[in-house]
C-alpha cells in the first residue's frame, strides 16, 4: 500500500495540498453562477410579476436618497466638465440664448401645430393644454454599457407619479415612467430601443411612429403609417397622444427631421429625427400627473344662423 | 476582523454604485461611464482572491441590476461582475509571489471590463433584449476599458491599501518571510 502511494507522491501532494482551496473556490463560483441564472430566469418572466420587484423596491428605498445626495455633488463635477470644454466664458450667454431659443421653439412648434388644427376646423381644441405637472430632478443615469436609456427621478408614488405617465421638460418629450417606488421613478427615455412613441408631422398632420435607435445622442427613427407620405427635412414632430393620456399626452414636441431615406425592400421611408431633448443633459423634468388644468374640449353652443 | 472586512467591502460597493449612477454619468465619455463598481470588485479580488472576487462581483452586480435607473433583467450584471471578479482573483493567485504590479492591475482591469461587458451583452442577446446593439459593442468597450483604467489608478490602490490594513494576522505572518 505504502509503495503504491510512494510513486505518485508529487501528484498526490498537489492533489492533497491544492484541492481543498480549489474545490472551495470552484464551489463558490458555481453557486454564484447558479444564483445569477436563477435571478435571470425569475426576472425574465416579467408578465407573471417578478419576485425581484420587492428587491428593486428595497434598493430604490435605500439608494434613492443616496443618489439624491450624491447628485448634489454634481455642481462641482459639472463645473469641471464645463471648464474642460472651455465654455466658462460663454456660459451665461449660452444659458440666455438657450432659454430664448427654448421659448421660441416652443412657440413655433405649438403655433404651427395649432394652425394646422385650425385648418381642420378643430381650433376649439387647444393643443398642448396646460397639464398638471409634478417637477422632478434627475438623480441617476444609466451608462451606455448597459445599453438602456433610463434615468431615475426623485419623485415617486408619494408625489402622485404612476407608471405610464409622460415625462417632459421645457424643450420637449423626455420619455415615460416605467417603474415607480415610494420616492423614485424610473423613466424610459425616447432614445431607448424599447421605446416607441406615436408622432405626428406638424406640416402635413401625417401619423407615424418614433422609435429610439439606442445611440448616445438619442437619435430617433420615424416611420409614417401612410407609405406614400414623405417627411421633409426640417419637419417638426409632436406626439399624437394615447387614449386616456397614458403613456403619452398629445401635442408635446419630440424632434425635428434631419434626413430621410427610403426603406429598403419596402414601401415608404424612414426619417431620422434629432430630438429636442438632449438625453445627456436632462436635469429638471416634469411628470404629467393630471388632466389639463382646464377641459381640452369645451362645449360648443351652436347659435345657428 | 472578518465582519469588519465584509462591512468595508459592502461600504465600498454601496458607495461605488451610488457614485457610478449619479455622479460619474455626468462626466461620461460618449455616454460610457467609468465602471466604478467593477473597479472596486477587481480591487477586492486582487486583495482577497477569487472567492471574494466572485461574491463581491455578485453583490455589486446585483446592486447595479436593481438600483433605480436599471430596467434590464436582474442578474445580468451580477453574473458578469461575478465572473470578472473571479478571473481577477485568479490573476492575483497566479502572481502570488509578490503583489501585482501596476501594469498587471491595468491589464486585469481591461480584461475585467471586456469580460463583464461581453457577458452583459451576450446575456442580453440571449434574452432577446432589443436594446443590445453589437455594432456599438467595440467602440463602447474601448472607451470603457480606457476610462476604467483611469478610474482604477485612483481607486484600486486606495481599496487595496485599506483592505491590506485589515488583513488577518495569519496572512500578515505568511507575507513577512
Amino acid at each position: 500500500m505504502l509503495k503504491d502511494l510512494g510513486t505518485p507522491a508529487k501528484g498526490l501532494v498537489r492533489a492533497t495540498g491544492m484541492p481543498r482551496e480549489i474545490r472551495r473556490r470552484r464551489t463558490v463560483l458555481v453557486l454564484v453562477i447558479l444564483a445569477c441564472f436563477t435571478l435571470i430566469v425569475l426576472d425574465a418572466r416579467r408578465s407573471a410579476g417578478s419576485p425581484v420587484e420587492p428587491l428593486r423596491e428595497a434598493a430604490a428605498g435605500v439608494f434613492g436618497p443616496l443618489e439624491s445626495t450624491a447628485s448634489s455633488a454634481r455642481q462641482p463635477v459639472d463645473d469641471l466638465r464645463d471648464r474642460f470644454a472651455e465654455m466658462d466664458r460663454l456660459q451665461a450667454e449660452n444659458e440666455k440664448l438657450k432659454k430664448d431659443n427654448e421659448d421660441l421653439t416652443r412657440q413655433l412648434t405649438t403655433s404651427d401645430y395649432a394652425r394646422n388644427r385650425a385648418q381642420e376646423l378643430d381650433n376649439l381644441l387647444k393643443v398642448a393644454p396646460a397639464y398638471t405637472m409634478t417637477p422632478a430632478r434627475v438623480i441617476g443615469i444609466g451608462g451606455a454599457q448597459s445599453f438602456s436609456h433610463t434615468v431615475t427621478i426623485d419623485a415617486g408614488t408619494a408625489d402622485g407619479v404612476r407608471t405610464d405617465m409622460t415625462v417632459l421638460n421645457g424643450t420637449g418629450l423626455v420619455g415615460r415612467v416605467v417603474r415607480t417606488t415610494q420616492g423614485t421613478a424610473t423613466v424610459l427615455l425616447i432614445g431607448d430601443r424599447n421605446s416607441t412613441v406615436g408622432g405626428r408631422l406638424n406640416s402635413t398632420m401625417a401619423l407615424g411612429f418614433v422609435s429610439g435607435r439606442g445611440d448616445v445622442a438619442g437619435t430617433l427613427d420615424y416611420k409614417l403609417v401612410d407609405p406614400k407620405a414623405r417627411p421633409k427635412v426640417g419637419d417638426r414632430i409632436v406626439t399624437w397622444g394615447s387614449s386616456g393620456n397614458a403613456p403619452y399626452v398629445p401635442g408635446v414636441p419630440i424632434g425635428v427631421v434631419t434626413s430621410v431615406s427610403p426603406n429598403e425592400g419596402a414601401l415608404g421611408s424612414t426619417a431620422t429625427i434629432k430630438p429636442y431633448v438632449d438625453p445627456t443633459r436632462i436635469d429638471t423634468v416634469g411628470v404629467v400627473t393630471g388632466p389639463p388644468a382646464r377641459p381640452p374640449r369645451p362645449q360648443i353652443t351652436g347659435k345657428g344662423n | 476582523m472578518i465582519a469588519l472586512r465584509i462591512g468595508l467591502a459592502t461600504l465600498f460597493l454601496i458607495v461605488a454604485v451610488t457614485v457610478q449612477t449619479s455622479v460619474l454619468t455626468n462626466i461620461a465619455v460618449a455616454g460610457v461611464t467609468c465602471d466604478l463598481t467593477l473597479i472596486v470588485v477587481i480591487a477586492l479580488a486582487l486583495s482577497r482572491g477569487p472567492e471574494w472576487g466572485a461574491i463581491a462581483g455578485f453583490a455589486g452586480g446585483l446592486l447595479l441590476d436593481v438600483v433605480p435607473p436599471a430596467d434590464h433583467t436582474a442578474g445580468r450584471w451580477a453574473l458578469s461582475l461575478a465572473i470578472a471578479g473571479y478571473v481577477a482573483g485568479l490573476i492575483r493567485r497566479e502572481a502570488s509571489s509578490g503583489p501585482v504590479g501596476p501594469l498587471g492591475v491595468a491589464l486585469t482591469v481591461v480584461l475585467g471590463t471586456a469580460i463583464s461587458f461581453f457577458l452583459f451583452s451576450a446575456t442580453g442577446s440571449l434574452l432577446h433584449d432589443p436594446s443590445v446593439d453589437w455594432s456599438e459593442f467595440g467602440v463602447r468597450l474601448g472607451i470603457a476599458a480606457g476610462y476604467d483604467v483611469v478610474g482604477a489608478i485612483v481607486v484600486i490602490p486606495l481599496v487595496m491599501w485599506i483592505m491590506g490594513r485589515v488583513k488577518p494576522a495569519r496572512e500578515r505572518r505568511r507575507v513577512l518571510p
